[in-house]
Parts: structure tokens; C-alpha cells; sequence
């Protein structure tokens, strides 16, 4: 089944439109009385997105939504997503992905903050950037992302991979302050620069590829070790916090 | 007539003793109280009757229909933004949480451009907190970290620490070590025991080296955090571990830097560390008079501190997405009332322009800077002078602000409870 949804021009561009109900599932087991909110408005579906479907899918699995048009201000698409795929030809608005646990979303364009928060699995590629709190956790929450993986092609904002608890994050740009910051667990790779990276960290591993500025002190030097190829020195901590998290690094500047 | 006892509903200490002389149902002066204190009760700048705009300027408009247009505008909006808050009595907060929910819209306090990151913190690590009082009596140490009391909240350091007598202090004056941290030397500083200058954006890691010199690893510490030499960072380590009793208190030069509520965090995580040697205790030094009421107000009636969106009809939070100044800055709302505080001389600048091109509302006893942008404002009668309401101090304690003059407009509580009856009469309620 081939889903195509796209964003009719608004009146009020700049007022988000919450779409929770845009994810494989909801096609697969229902295509009618579909609605979305513009603030406290509750409207159908085709009085934001002009909808075509083409084709049955015997499974969830084989539901493909395609989004056009300017979709930045569209939130919440692919929340609990369970398999699928959805492709966003733009930029896409907060919380895409939030909690998603199978399938795979493909943004072309950036993506808004807390993309793939506190996900469980699947995939999420975003070519462009991505806002803050990429594959992050929620206020207050111990946990955030814990499987799956979220892949930017682009830069991330601050606080990216947050109480990261599983999975694998990948950054091919630079991240913003605090990325990994009190991360428990999984993977973060981040190719370009970070700063204050895993800050409080209590477990996983973390690799930045490009400086981190900012250096937490409370790291323990462990020496030089070759990963991959490269040269990287291997931290150990974070300390101020009973850390047993590892970070990777191939430049780094403490603030003295 | 003098007047004593009074609480002055400037700041977030809300001192209790002050003297006001009234004659006629007019402020004369003002004993007691600071020169914030002072401007706030002699102030004369107030409107008497609500104004809207016209095309050259301004008209004065009676409060139906001032009231009937704030009724209608928020009635007919997306996404309607109710800001301010921590300006005016607890009251008055209710009313509001109700409107906002009734209308489907977004409340949030100014704690979303002060300590909101503390909650935040908070939310995360908890809060080991005390009142003012145990301070004042107990504490023989006490850090002010990126605040400045001596001008921000001038009698805090003569009514709760350096100059306050303290029951269980011999010679609380002596007695007690006072530490400053902050990027440069404020007047604070300069009556500081101990002054620790940081590198701007370097708070997290010196509270971090902070941390773990607590925990014994201080080896691993390089000798120099953030501009601030290893050594000093151990001596401040053993004053507080020596101490009987110390306190945090801390401002927005630790909230709205570098690592925002990472920073509280990390600075509630030393405190937790320290009480495994002795007791200590963290206090955030809350601007508005009653912001800490606000919080208090939302939370109980919401279950969330500030930043309620209830556009979906039940209460969604996320500061950074339902915040005031997020929500301005994107143009994510269509309609803005705002009472208790002042936007327009705070925002950014791409905030205050949306502001102005969409319908706003102010609800305030003088013109400010948002009346530059608003298409009406209601005067009301101030909290603490001639309105009386509930307020929440700095560390949670609550008090009953008073009227010491009779008011001539009509109070905050009565402008929004008269909107929220038309509200529900407009809806079928």
C-alpha cells in the first residue's frame, strides 16, 4: 500500500499540526474519519493533507507512507510506530518517531528536536539536521532512547543521544553541547565536533571523531588506543558520577 | 497611619516587616523595605481606566468592553498563549488555569526565562531543599552561585545569611563563610569571605571537579577547571565539608548558561554528595514575587510546573516546545494574553514581534514595555498595595499578601473571574 499525503498551504502556516495518526498501522487497519489538531481545532485529515492511496498491503510491514509539500510544522508523525516506512520528502516537525519500535523513516530534509525520543527500535535516517534532543529522553525521565537506531546525515542540536539507554546513534556533522549527556548505555558516534560530550555518563560508549571542546575533567585518561583505523584516546567515567562509561576521542580541549 | 507587617510583593523574598504609612488612602513612604520595595509602593504611574489602540494612538474603553474583547479574542483562537503569572496572587493563577484550560490553550509563568531548568533539574535528581528560616539559624556556610542578592534581591543577605543573627550562632556575623561564584566580580563578591571567578560556560565542569574531589578523586582533577585553580576548588571542598550546616543558593547565571538545567543538576548531585558528610541544602533565588507560586498553583491543578499546553484538552508538557518564548519565537500562537509581567522589556526580539501581529491582551496596573505591543490593556489593582491574595515565597512558604490601601479598579482575581464567567456562558458551561 502506497500512502501519499500532501501538506495543503494554510492559513495560519506557522501553528503546528499534531499528527500522531500518521503511521503504517493506521493505514493498514483504517483509512477513514483519520483527523489531526491545529492547536485546539480537531480537523480531517484532508483539510491539511490532500490523501492518496493506491494498493492493499497484507501486513503493516508493507505500508509506505510518503509525505510532500512543507511539513516542517507537522509533529508527532511515526509516534509508536510498529513497522513500515515513511519518507519525508522535506523537513519534518518535533517528535517524529517519538517511542517508534520497528519500520524505518527516511527524512530528506532537517528534522525538528526530540526526533526518535525515547525510541525502542527501528530505523530513522534524517539526511539534513536534526533539532535538539535528537534520540533523547523525555523531562524528568532516567531513560531515553533504548534500541534501534537514529542515523543524521547532517549537524544535531544540544543535548543529542540524552540518557541514552540503548540502541546506536550516529551523527555525521557536528553535535551540539552535552551530547550523551548522562548517557546509561548503546552507542553514540559522532563524526564531526561536540562540546561537554557525556557529561555524568554512567555506561555505553561513545567515539567523536572531531574535537570535543569544553572536555569534562572528571574523565579518566586511559591512554591511546586504535579503533577502527584511527588513533583515538580512551577515556574512562564519568567520574563525578560513579561512571563506567567509555568515550572515545580524537582531539579534545578541556576550558583551563 | 502606619502599617506593619507588611509583605512586599516585589521579589522573590518577600520580606514581612515593613512600615507603610498611609494618609487619605495614599502611600506616604516606606520603612524597612529596600529601594525595590520602595519604588513599588510610591509608584504613580498607573492607569485608571483599560485602553485600546487605535489607528494614531489610543482610546479609553470601559471594562466590559475591554473584558468582552480579551473574551472573544481568546475564544476564537488556535492556539491561544496565556503568559505572565508571577506578578499577581495565587488566586488569580486558578482562575487562569481553568480559562486556559477551558479555551484549549497554553499557560506558562515566567519561570520558563528563569528557573524553569531548575525544575527541570529538579524533575530529574529531586530537590534537597529547606526554608529560609534554618538557613538564617543554622547555616555556617553559605555559596551564592551566579546570583547576585546584593542587588537582586537586596535584604536577602541581611535577613537570612551574612548579616542575619542565627538561633544555633554564637556570632552568626563571624561565624559564618560566605563563598561568591560567578564570571565577574558583582557587589556580592566584593562582601564575600571567598570569591571564585569562573570562565563563562564553565559551571558544569567545575561542579563536576567539584564532585568528584568530594568523592576522594580529585587526583584526576587538571589544574585548572574553567579558570579556576584545582586548589581553590579543594579548599572550598574542605570549608564545606567542615561546615555544620551550608546552603547553595543560586541565580540565573547558572540556569541560563552554558548547559542550563544540566548545570542545576550537577549542582543539586554535589549537594546530595556533600550531606553524606554533613548538611546541606539548595536553594534556587526566585525573581518574581510569586513565581514560586505559580509553580505551585500549575502543579497542583495540572500536574506540571509551568509551560501546560491543554490544546488537546488535557495538560501536555515539554518546556522547549510549549514554553512561552519558544512558542512566540516559532509563531506558534494566534492569540496572547498576558498578565503579571513584562514580555516586551524582557523577550527576544523575534518574540516581541509576534506579539505584535497578533491579537494581544495585558493585564496590568501600569504601562510597560508589552503595551507597545498590545491592542488592549486592563489596569488592575496590585497585589500587596490595594489587592490581597496568596504568594509563595523563595523556598515554598506561603503567605497571605495584604491591602494596605482601598482599592479604586478592580483586582486581578475579579477582571478574570468575570472573564472566565463569560467564557463559560459563551461556551454553554
Amino acid at each position: 500500500m502506497k500512502v501519499t499525503l500532501e501538506v495543503r498551504p494554510r492559513r495560519k502556516p506557522h501553528l503546528p499540526i499534531e499528527a500522531e495518526k500518521i503511521v503504517p498501522r493506521t493505514f493498514f487497519e483504517e483509512t477513514d474519519g483519520l483527523s489531526v489538531f491545529r492547536g485546539n481545532k480537531e480537523l480531517a485529515l484532508e483539510e491539511i493533507f490532500s490523501v492518496a492511496i493506491e494498493g492493499e498491503a497484507a501486513s503493516v510491514d508493507g505500508v509506505e507512507i510518503t509525505i510532500l509539500g512543507d511539513s516542517s510544522r507537522i509533529k508527532r508523525v511515526g509516534e509508536y510506530m510498529d513497522g513500515g516506512r515513511i519518507h519525508v520528502m522535506g523537513d519534518i516537525g518535533m517528535h517524529c518517531g517519538n517511542f517508534m519500535s520497528a519500520g524505518e523513516i527516511v527524512i530528506d530534509g532537517n528534522a525538528d528536536a526530540w526526533l526518535g525520543r525515547e525510541m525502542r527500535g527501528g530505523t530513522i535516517r534524517c539526511h539534513g539536521s536534526a533539532g535538539d534532543f535528537c534520540a533523547a529522553g523525555y523531562r524528568g525521565e532516567k531513560r531515553g532512547m533504548r534500541g534501534g537506531t537514529v542515523e543524521v546525515f547532517g549537524d544535531a542540536g544540544d543535548f543529542t543521544a540524552e540518557t541514552l539507554a540503548g540502541g546506536t546513534v550516529i551523527v555525521h556533522g557536528n553535535a551540539g553541547d552535552l551530547a550523551g549527556v548522562d548517557m546509561k548505555d548503546g552507542v553514540l558516534t559522532i563524526m564531526g565536533d561536540t562540546s561537554m560530550a557525556c557529561a555524568n555518563m554512567s555506561g555505553g560508549r561513545a567515539y567523536v571523531h572531531g574535537t570535543v571542546y569544553d572536555m569534562i575533567p572528571t574523565f579518566r585518561n586511559i591512554g591511546r588506543e586504535t579503533v577502527g583505523g584511527d588513533v583515538f584516546t580512551r577515556f574512562a567515567g564519568d567520574i563525578a558520577n560513579r561512571g563506567k562509561g567509555t568515550l572515545f576521542i580524537r582531539n579534545y580541549k578541556y576550558m583551563d | 497611619m502606619k502599617k506593619c507587617d507588611v509583605i512586599c510583593p516585589f521579589c522573590g523574598c518577600l520580606c514581612d516587616d515593613l512600615e507603610i504609612t498611609v494618609e487619605d488612602n495614599r502611600i506616604l513612604g516606606v520603612d524597612n523595605g529596600c529601594t525595590l520595595a520602595n519604588a513599588k509602593f510610591m509608584g504613580k504611574e498607573r492607569l485608571t481606566s483599560p485602553i485600546r489602540r487605535t489607528d494614531g494612538g489610543w482610546e479609553d474603553i470601559n471594562y466590559d468592553e475591554a473584558i468582552r474583547y480579551t473574551v472573544d479574542m481568546l475564544l476564537d483562537a488556535d492556539r491561544p498563549l496565556l503568559y505572565g503569572w508571577s506578578g499577581t496572587h495565587g488566586e488569580a493563577q486558578c482562575i487562569g488555569v481553568h480559562m486556559c484550560e477551558l479555551v484549549g490553550g497554553i499557560i506558562d509563568s515566567t519561570t520558563s526565562v528563569c528557573h524553569g531548568p531548575s525544575i527541570l533539574a529538579i524533575q530529574e535528581v529531586g530537590h534537597p531543599g529547606c526554608t529560609l528560616g534554618q538557613v538564617k539559624n543554622r547555616a555556617d556556610v553559605v555559596i551564592y552561585w551566579g546570583c547576585n542578592p546584593l542587588e537582586a534581591h537586596p535584604r536577602h543577605m541581611s535577613r537570612y545569611t551574612t548579616y542575619a543573627d542565627g538561633y544555633f550562632l554564637d556570632n552568626a556575623f563571624r561565624d559564618r563563610t560566605v563563598v561568591v561564584v560567578d564570571v565577574r566580580e558583582t557587589e556580592t563578591a566584593r562582601v564575600a569571605d571567598e570569591f571564585v571567578r569562573i570562565k563563562q560556560g564553565g559551571d558544569y565542569a567545575v561542579l563536576s571537579a567539584l564532585r568528584a574531589i568530594v568523592r576522594g578523586k580529585g587526583d584526576m582533577i587538571p589544574p585548572s577547571v574553567a579558570g579556576v585553580p584545582r586548589s581553590q576548588l579543594e579548599r572550598i571542598v574542605r570549608m564545606c565539608k567542615d561546615a555544620k550546616f551550608g546552603a547553595v543558593f543560586f541565580g540565573l547565571g547558572l540556569t541560563m548558561t552554558k548547559g542550563k538545567y544540566k548545570n542545576i543538576r550537577n549542582a543539586i548531585e554535589l549537594v546530595d554528595e556533600l550531606s553524606r558528610h554533613t548538611k546541606f541544602t539548595i536553594t534556587p533565588m526566585r525573581g518574581h514575587w510569586n513565581v514560586y507560586g505559580s509553580n505551585e498553583v500549575f502543579t497542583w491543578m495540572t500536574g506540571y510546573p509551568y509551560a501546560i499546553d491543554f490544546c488537546r484538552g488535557i495538560a501536555f508538557y515539554n518546556p522547549g516546545e510549549t514554553s512561552a518564548i519558544d512558542i512566540l519565537a516559532r509563531k506558534e500562537c494566534d492569540a496572547c494574553m498576558i498578565i503579571g509581567s513584562d514580555p516586551g522589556a524582557h523577550f527576544p526580539r523575534k518574540c516581541v514581534e509576534h506579539l505584535a501581529d497578533i491579537p494581544t491582551v495585558v493585564i496590568d496596573p501600569v504601562p510597560t514595555m508589552t503595551t507597545a505591543m498590545a491592542n488592549v490593556q486592563i489596569p488592575v489593582a496590585v497585589s500587596g498595595i490595594d489587592a490581597e491574595g496568596t504568594a509563595y515565597r523563595m523556598d515554598g512558604v506561603p503567605f497571605r499578601v495584604k491591602k494596605v490601601i482601598e482599592p479604586t479598579l478592580p483586582s486581578d482575581t475579579e477582571v478574570l473571574g468575570d472573564m472566565f464567567a463569560r467564557m463559560k456562558e459563551a461556551k454553554g458551561l
